[in-house]
Protein backbone atom coordinates (compact mmCIF):
# COMPACT_ATOMS: atom_id res chain seq x y z
CA UNK A 1 0.00 0.00 0.00
CA UNK A 2 2.82 2.36 0.93
CA UNK A 3 4.68 1.60 -2.32
CA UNK A 4 1.58 2.30 -4.40
CA UNK A 5 0.84 5.56 -2.56
CA UNK A 6 4.45 6.69 -2.83
CA UNK A 7 4.46 6.13 -6.61
CA UNK A 8 1.08 7.86 -6.91
CA UNK A 9 2.25 10.91 -4.95
CA UNK A 10 5.55 11.22 -6.80
CA UNK A 11 4.26 10.64 -10.33
CA UNK A 12 0.71 11.96 -10.01
CA UNK A 13 -0.54 8.83 -11.76
CA UNK A 14 -3.25 6.57 -10.42
CA UNK A 15 -1.74 3.08 -10.57
CA UNK A 16 -3.27 -0.26 -9.66
CA UNK A 17 -2.11 -2.38 -6.77
CA UNK A 18 -1.95 -5.36 -9.14
CA UNK A 19 0.61 -3.56 -11.32
CA UNK A 20 2.74 -2.84 -8.22
CA UNK A 21 2.71 -6.47 -7.07
CA UNK A 22 3.34 -7.82 -10.58
CA UNK A 23 6.38 -5.51 -10.91
CA UNK A 24 7.69 -6.27 -7.43
CA UNK A 25 7.44 -9.97 -8.14
CA UNK A 26 9.47 -9.57 -11.35
CA UNK A 27 12.09 -7.62 -9.38
CA UNK A 28 12.15 -10.35 -6.75
CA UNK A 29 12.69 -13.03 -9.42
CA UNK A 30 15.69 -11.03 -10.66
CA UNK A 31 17.03 -10.77 -7.11
CA UNK A 32 16.69 -6.98 -6.93
CA UNK A 33 14.30 -7.07 -3.96
CA UNK A 34 13.41 -9.62 -1.32
CA UNK A 35 10.18 -9.97 0.61
CA UNK A 36 8.86 -11.43 3.81
CA UNK A 37 5.39 -11.85 5.22
CA UNK A 38 4.21 -9.83 8.22
CA UNK A 39 1.53 -10.63 10.78
CA UNK A 40 -2.15 -10.65 9.74
CA UNK A 41 -4.12 -7.74 11.20
CA UNK A 42 -7.89 -7.11 11.61
CA UNK A 43 -7.60 -3.82 9.62
CA UNK A 44 -6.50 -5.92 6.66
CA UNK A 45 -9.35 -8.41 6.98
CA UNK A 46 -7.04 -10.88 8.71
CA UNK A 47 -4.63 -10.92 5.80
CA UNK A 48 -0.87 -10.69 6.19
CA UNK A 49 1.19 -7.81 4.88
CA UNK A 50 4.09 -8.43 2.51
CA UNK A 51 7.15 -6.32 3.19
CA UNK A 52 9.86 -5.67 0.60
CA UNK A 53 13.53 -4.80 0.95
CA UNK A 54 15.87 -3.58 -1.80
CA UNK A 55 18.86 -5.90 -2.17
CA UNK A 56 22.44 -4.95 -3.11
CA UNK A 57 21.86 -6.13 -6.70
CA UNK A 58 18.77 -3.89 -6.82
CA UNK A 59 20.70 -0.86 -5.59
CA UNK A 60 23.40 -1.46 -8.22
CA UNK A 61 20.79 -1.85 -10.98
CA UNK A 62 19.12 1.35 -9.81
CA UNK A 63 22.42 3.24 -9.92
CA UNK A 64 23.10 2.00 -13.46
CA UNK A 65 19.56 3.04 -14.53
CA UNK A 66 19.98 6.47 -12.96
CA UNK A 67 23.33 6.97 -14.70
CA UNK A 68 21.81 5.92 -18.05
CA UNK A 69 18.82 8.26 -17.64
CA UNK A 70 21.09 11.18 -16.62
CA UNK A 71 23.34 10.56 -19.62
CA UNK A 72 20.36 10.40 -21.99
CA UNK A 73 18.80 13.52 -20.47
CA UNK A 74 22.07 15.41 -20.86
CA UNK A 75 22.11 14.43 -24.55
CA UNK A 76 18.47 15.45 -25.02
CA UNK A 77 19.02 18.77 -23.20
CA UNK A 78 21.88 19.74 -25.46
CA UNK A 79 19.69 19.00 -28.49
CA UNK A 80 16.75 21.05 -27.14
CA UNK A 81 19.01 23.98 -26.41
CA UNK A 82 20.46 23.92 -29.91
CA UNK A 83 16.97 23.97 -31.53
CA UNK B 1 -23.01 -5.67 4.27
CA UNK B 2 -21.22 -4.23 7.27
CA UNK B 3 -20.39 -0.55 7.25
CA UNK B 4 -16.90 0.01 5.85
CA UNK B 5 -16.60 -3.49 4.50
CA UNK B 6 -15.34 -3.70 0.91
CA UNK B 7 -17.57 -5.03 -1.91
CA UNK B 8 -17.80 -8.79 -1.35
CA UNK B 9 -18.12 -9.61 -5.06
CA UNK B 10 -14.97 -7.64 -5.91
CA UNK B 11 -13.11 -9.43 -3.09
CA UNK B 12 -14.28 -12.80 -4.36
CA UNK B 13 -13.32 -11.83 -7.91
CA UNK B 14 -9.78 -10.92 -6.84
CA UNK B 15 -9.58 -13.97 -4.61
CA UNK B 16 -10.33 -16.13 -7.66
CA UNK B 17 -7.84 -14.65 -10.12
CA UNK B 18 -4.85 -13.30 -8.17
CA UNK B 19 -2.01 -15.85 -7.80
CA UNK B 20 -1.72 -17.36 -4.32
CA UNK B 21 1.83 -15.95 -3.97
CA UNK B 22 0.60 -12.43 -3.33
CA UNK B 23 -3.18 -12.84 -3.01
CA UNK B 24 -3.34 -12.16 0.73
CA UNK B 25 -0.96 -9.20 0.55
CA UNK B 26 -2.79 -7.59 -2.38
CA UNK B 27 -6.26 -8.05 -0.92
CA UNK B 28 -5.07 -6.97 2.53
CA UNK B 29 -3.61 -3.75 1.08
CA UNK B 30 -6.86 -3.01 -0.76
CA UNK B 31 -9.02 -3.71 2.30
CA UNK B 32 -6.81 -1.54 4.50
CA UNK B 33 -6.86 1.38 2.06
CA UNK B 34 -10.59 0.92 1.46
CA UNK B 35 -11.25 1.35 5.21
CA UNK B 36 -9.16 4.53 5.31
CA UNK B 37 -10.89 5.95 2.24
CA UNK B 38 -14.37 5.02 3.52
CA UNK B 39 -13.65 6.95 6.72
CA UNK B 40 -12.15 9.98 5.00
CA UNK B 41 -14.63 10.19 2.09
CA UNK B 42 -17.71 7.94 1.92
CA UNK B 43 -18.30 4.18 1.63
CA UNK B 44 -19.72 4.68 -1.88
CA UNK B 45 -16.64 6.56 -3.11
CA UNK B 46 -14.40 3.98 -1.45
CA UNK B 47 -16.38 1.16 -3.09
CA UNK B 48 -15.99 2.78 -6.49
CA UNK B 49 -12.23 3.09 -5.87
CA UNK B 50 -12.10 -0.57 -4.75
CA UNK B 51 -13.87 -1.77 -7.90
CA UNK B 52 -11.63 0.31 -10.14
CA UNK B 53 -8.54 -1.11 -8.38
CA UNK B 54 -9.91 -4.66 -8.66
CA UNK B 55 -10.62 -4.41 -12.40
CA UNK B 56 -7.32 -2.73 -13.23
CA UNK B 57 -5.35 -5.09 -11.00
CA UNK B 58 -6.81 -8.12 -12.74
CA UNK B 59 -5.54 -6.79 -16.09
CA UNK B 60 -2.02 -6.35 -14.65
CA UNK B 61 -2.05 -9.72 -12.92
CA UNK B 62 -3.33 -11.44 -16.07
CA UNK B 63 -0.62 -9.83 -18.21
CA UNK B 64 2.03 -10.78 -15.64
CA UNK B 65 0.78 -14.40 -15.63
CA UNK B 66 0.99 -14.48 -19.43
CA UNK B 67 4.60 -13.30 -19.29
CA UNK B 68 5.60 -15.79 -16.62
CA UNK B 69 3.86 -18.74 -18.31
CA UNK B 70 1.54 -19.35 -15.34
CA UNK B 71 -1.44 -19.35 -17.66
CA UNK B 72 -0.14 -22.48 -19.40
CA UNK B 73 -0.41 -24.47 -16.16
CA UNK B 74 -3.89 -23.07 -15.44
CA UNK B 75 -5.00 -23.72 -19.02
CA UNK B 76 -3.67 -27.31 -18.93
CA UNK B 77 -5.50 -28.02 -15.67
CA UNK B 78 -8.69 -26.49 -17.11
CA UNK B 79 -8.39 -28.68 -20.23
CA UNK B 80 -7.88 -31.84 -18.15
CA UNK B 81 -10.86 -31.00 -15.95
CA UNK B 82 -12.93 -30.24 -19.05
CA UNK B 83 -12.11 -33.68 -20.52
CA UNK B 84 -13.03 -35.33 -17.19
CA UNK B 85 -16.28 -33.32 -17.17
CA UNK B 86 -17.04 -34.53 -20.72
CA UNK B 87 -16.57 -38.15 -19.67
CA UNK B 88 -18.76 -37.64 -16.59
CA UNK B 89 -21.49 -36.06 -18.69
CA UNK B 90 -21.27 -38.86 -21.26
CA UNK B 91 -21.59 -41.48 -18.49
CA UNK B 92 -24.58 -39.61 -17.04
CA UNK B 93 -26.26 -39.34 -20.46
CA UNK B 94 -25.79 -43.07 -21.13
CA UNK B 95 -27.12 -43.98 -17.67
CA UNK B 96 -30.17 -41.76 -18.09
CA UNK B 97 -30.94 -43.10 -21.58
CA UNK B 98 -30.66 -46.70 -20.34
CA UNK B 99 -32.56 -46.28 -17.10
CA UNK B 100 -35.23 -43.82 -18.16
CA UNK B 101 -35.25 -44.31 -21.95
CA UNK B 102 -36.13 -40.66 -22.29
CA UNK B 103 -38.32 -39.18 -24.87
CA UNK B 104 -37.41 -35.83 -26.34
CA UNK B 105 -39.26 -33.86 -23.67
CA UNK B 106 -37.64 -35.83 -20.83
CA UNK B 107 -34.22 -35.22 -22.36
CA UNK B 108 -34.89 -31.49 -22.78
CA UNK B 109 -35.72 -31.32 -19.08
CA UNK B 110 -32.84 -33.50 -17.87
CA UNK B 111 -30.09 -32.12 -20.16
CA UNK B 112 -29.69 -28.79 -18.29
CA UNK B 113 -29.65 -30.58 -14.93
CA UNK B 114 -26.87 -32.94 -16.06
CA UNK B 115 -24.98 -30.11 -17.76
CA UNK B 116 -25.12 -27.74 -14.78
CA UNK B 117 -24.24 -30.50 -12.31
CA UNK B 118 -21.16 -31.57 -14.29
CA UNK B 119 -20.00 -27.99 -14.88
CA UNK B 120 -20.43 -27.18 -11.17
CA UNK B 121 -18.43 -30.28 -10.18
CA UNK B 122 -15.79 -29.33 -12.77
CA UNK B 123 -15.57 -25.78 -11.41
CA UNK B 124 -15.15 -27.02 -7.88
CA UNK B 125 -12.47 -29.57 -8.85
CA UNK B 126 -10.57 -26.96 -10.92
CA UNK B 127 -10.62 -24.48 -8.03
CA UNK B 128 -9.30 -27.15 -5.66
CA UNK B 129 -6.34 -27.78 -7.95
CA UNK B 130 -5.65 -24.18 -8.96
CA UNK B 131 -7.93 -21.17 -8.65
CA UNK B 132 -6.81 -19.56 -11.90
CA UNK B 133 -7.91 -22.69 -13.76
CA UNK B 134 -11.56 -21.92 -12.93
CA UNK B 135 -11.55 -18.83 -15.16
CA UNK B 136 -10.07 -20.79 -18.07
CA UNK B 137 -12.58 -23.61 -17.52
CA UNK B 138 -15.47 -21.12 -17.61
CA UNK B 139 -14.10 -19.71 -20.88
CA UNK B 140 -13.73 -23.20 -22.39
CA UNK B 141 -17.32 -24.09 -21.41
CA UNK B 142 -18.64 -20.83 -22.86
CA UNK B 143 -16.73 -21.20 -26.14
CA UNK B 144 -17.74 -24.86 -26.54
CA UNK B 145 -21.43 -24.12 -25.93
CA UNK B 146 -21.29 -21.16 -28.35
CA UNK B 147 -19.71 -23.34 -31.03
CA UNK B 148 -22.27 -26.14 -30.46
CA UNK B 149 -25.15 -23.65 -30.71
CA UNK B 150 -23.67 -22.16 -33.89
CA UNK B 151 -23.24 -25.64 -35.42
CA UNK B 152 -26.86 -26.53 -34.50
CA UNK B 153 -25.79 -29.85 -32.98
CA UNK B 154 -29.02 -30.21 -30.99
CA UNK B 155 -31.50 -32.16 -33.14
CA UNK B 156 -34.43 -31.33 -30.87
CA UNK B 157 -36.07 -27.95 -31.62
CA UNK B 158 -35.64 -25.75 -28.53
CA UNK B 159 -36.34 -22.05 -27.91
CA UNK B 160 -33.50 -19.52 -28.00
CA UNK B 161 -33.63 -18.85 -24.21
CA UNK B 162 -33.01 -22.55 -23.57
CA UNK B 163 -29.72 -22.37 -25.50
CA UNK B 164 -28.91 -18.98 -23.99
CA UNK B 165 -29.33 -20.60 -20.56
CA UNK B 166 -26.60 -23.12 -21.37
CA UNK B 167 -24.35 -20.35 -22.65
CA UNK B 168 -24.64 -18.20 -19.52
CA UNK B 169 -25.44 -20.61 -16.69
CA UNK B 170 -22.70 -23.09 -17.67
CA UNK B 171 -19.75 -20.70 -17.11
CA UNK B 172 -21.59 -19.22 -14.11
CA UNK B 173 -21.90 -22.69 -12.54
CA UNK B 174 -18.15 -23.20 -13.02
CA UNK B 175 -17.35 -19.90 -11.32
CA UNK B 176 -19.95 -20.05 -8.57
CA UNK B 177 -19.56 -23.69 -7.48
CA UNK B 178 -16.32 -23.08 -5.50
CA UNK B 179 -17.91 -20.05 -3.79
CA UNK B 180 -21.10 -21.89 -2.86
CA UNK B 181 -19.25 -24.99 -1.63
CA UNK B 182 -16.85 -22.72 0.30
CA UNK B 183 -19.80 -20.99 2.00
CA UNK B 184 -21.45 -24.24 3.11
CA UNK B 185 -18.47 -26.50 3.82
CA UNK B 186 -16.18 -25.20 6.58
CA UNK B 187 -12.51 -25.37 5.60
CA UNK B 188 -13.30 -25.47 1.89
CA UNK B 189 -13.04 -21.71 1.38
CA UNK B 190 -9.24 -21.69 1.06
CA UNK B 191 -8.11 -24.27 -1.48
CA UNK B 192 -4.49 -25.32 -1.68
CA UNK B 193 -3.53 -22.94 -4.51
Amino acid sequence: MIVRREIEERTGRNISIGAVYATLERLETKGYVSSFTGEPTPERGGRAKRLFRVEAAGTRALQVSEKTIRSMMAGSKSRWESV
Amino acid sequence: MRRNSPPAVACWFLDSVVPVRYRDALLGDLIEEYTLRAESTSPLTASRWFWSQACRSVASVFWSSLRSGDWLISMSIAMCVYIAMGMLKFAADVTISKLLAPEQTTYVVLAPVVFLTTTAIGGWVASRIRRGATIFLALIVMITVAVLIDMRVCAIPVPWWYQFGFLTLGPLAVLMAPVIVGAFVPGDAQPAK
